[in-house]
């Protein structure tokens, strides 16, 4: 018994998910609803996942990203921000969210710069799709090694996005 | 594969169809959603049983049934009855969803625990990450839960649930890891067929101890119940909730138990393999079950440990245990120890 919604409409609804997530998280005014949204907008992503036949990759962001960098996020906000138990209804206005939009902004164009100067010499050939998790392994650890380390750079990222959350707060 | 009625005539075996599906009857009956009900409704009477018989009482009696077994259909009448009372400013809408949210990830990952040879719903390829991913999104939903009750109590159990979970999660994926090793694959079924000639607690023995002390951890059970630390923190991080809301909250925690309880039976315990005069689904139960005893059994005996205590334990002897584990388990493997079980 398979019910089967067309494919366009559920990556199109996913999408739409993600991206609204994606830019809630950075206009939040409240931090908790930018690290709800985060954990939203990460759980899309591994929907793409799914979709590309990448079940382990799925896995591993919602386990990574949702599992222990929202963690992480929201440990910081939770100890470190005064607001977060509220007993006054004050909130600060935040004009913080537009300069992460516009960032991102920058970030999305140059990596499609990126991406258009380095299109000729990317493999023009499609991996296999579904490929067993036994068979990942080798190919991340010895074909592509570098490209595995800068991704682990990714994650120090957030670690030092999240110190930033708690230093804000101490400076101020 | 049904295909969709075309006449009025047709919809009568349509639905005779569905309902008598290997895909139906998974989801539905068992090993879905009202096996899983009822098994929940009765850990919630059987521990209170058990820790009643440590402490020399009968526990729940004039609810109905033997040894009044119709206890949690009692409470849960006299729950959904009560009051809901949300404290004044919390998050209401997280304050409802967070628990309704809970339930759903605790459910969803018995989708990939085989309970017999045919009996799963889904056999994915990588269940086993799929069941820790799915367990990894428990302590910030607690916290976030804990944060809109907007109270100071339960916002602290919040924290220490987050700090112990995250603490013990890195063991017991570690530890499962020699599974996977052992097994050569992150499929649940494949685990469970590997297992037939040994079970996988005898060569991975160290693991098996890790893991089930992380799992603990992971269900705040004592020794290691600090989030919900009844002197100090009055309930922990559900203390704000009630009526339905601790129902369901409830409800989330106990499918937890039974989840960490059939992942230990699923890795360690052998799945469903048993003698044959009993069906596959009933041994892998019964052992569930005997996992489940002992997690709840400390509850009735030991005292709650302190917090430096708690992390030392998870950072430096249980990590350790684990990573040295896994090096054990691949020199096993490499030197061929383990060939005569076909490993």
């Amino acid at each position: 018994m398979d019910i089967a919604i067309p494919p366009d409409i559920a990556f199109i609804l996913l999408a739409t998910v993600t991206l609204l997530a994606a830019i809630m998280a950075l206009q939040a005014k409240e931090l908790i609803y930018g690290a709800i949204s985060l954990a939203i907008s990460f759980i899309g992503i591994a929907g793409f996942f799914v979709f590309l036949d990448a079940p382990y990759l799925a896995m591993l962001q919602i386990a990574v990203y949702v599992g222990a960098v929202v963690v992480l996020i929201l440990f910081t906000i939770m100890l470190v921000r005064r607001e977060v138990v509220r007993e006054t209804e004050e909130h600060e206005e935040g004009g913080e969210g537009s300069i992460g939009l516009w960032i991102a902004g920058l970030l999305a164009v140059s990596i499609a710069g990126v991406a258009a100067l380095a299109g000729p010499n990317l493999p023009t050939t499609a991996p296999p799709a579904n490929l067993p998790v036994s068979e990942l392994g080798p190919v991340l650890a010895i074909d592509y090694p570098v490209p595995l380390v800068i991704l682990a750079l990714l994650l120090s990222a957030a670690l030092l996005g999240a110190l930033v959350l708690a230093k804000l707060e101490k400076g101020q | 594969m049904v295909n969709l009625p075309a006449t009025p005539a047709d919809i009568l075996p349509f639905i005779i169809a569905l309902v008598t599906s290997h895909t139906f009857i998974t989801i539905v009956l068992f090993p879905g959603f009202i096996h899983l009900m009822l098994v929940v409704m009765f850990l919630t009477w059987y521990e209170r049983k058990v820790l009643a018989r440590i402490q020399l009482r009968i526990g729940p009696l004039y609810a109905g049934g033997p040894g009044g077994i119709l206890q949690p259909i009692a409470d849960g009448v006299k729950l959904i009855f009560k009051e809901v009372m949300i404290p004044y400013k919390a998050n209401k809408p997280l304050f409802i969803w967070i628990p309704l949210a809970l339930v759903f990830f605790a459910a969803v990952p018995f989708a990939v625990i085989p309970f017999g040879q045919h009996w799963v719903i889904a056999n994915l390829d990588v269940g086993l990450v799929f069941v820790f991913a799915l367990t990894s999104l428990f302590p910030s939903m607690i916290l976030i839960f804990a944060w809109a009750s907007n109270s100071k109590y339960p916002f602290l159990g919040g924290l220490r649930s987050l700090f112990q979970q995250v603490a013990y999660e890195i063991p017991m994926w570690i530890s499962a890891l020699s599974v996977v090793l052992l097994a050569g694959s992150l499929s649940l079924v494949d685990i469970v067929n590997a297992q037939q000639k040994i079970w996988f607690m005898v060569p991975a023995f160290l693991s098996f101890v890790v893991f089930f002390i992380a799992i603990m951890a992971e269900l705040e059970r004592l020794p290691f119940d600090l989030p919900e630390a009844e002197p100090e923190l009055v309930a922990g991080w559900y203390t704000e909730s009630s009526g339905a809301i601790f129902m369901v909250l409830f409800l989330a925690l106990y499918m937890k138990l039974y989840l960490m309880s059939s992942l230990v039976t699923v890795l360690f315990l052998g799945g469903w393999w048993g003698p044959a005069f009993l069906p596959q689904p009933v041994w892998f139960i019964l052992k569930t079950l005997i996992v489940a005893t002992f997690i709840i059994i400390p509850r009735g005996v030991y005292a709650r440990i302190r917090v430096d205590m708690l992390i030392k334990l998870g950072w430096t002897r249980l990590l350790i245990l684990a990573l040295a584990n896994v090096f054990l388990t691949v020199l096993l493997l490499n030197t061929g120890v383990l060939s005569m079980w076909g490993l």
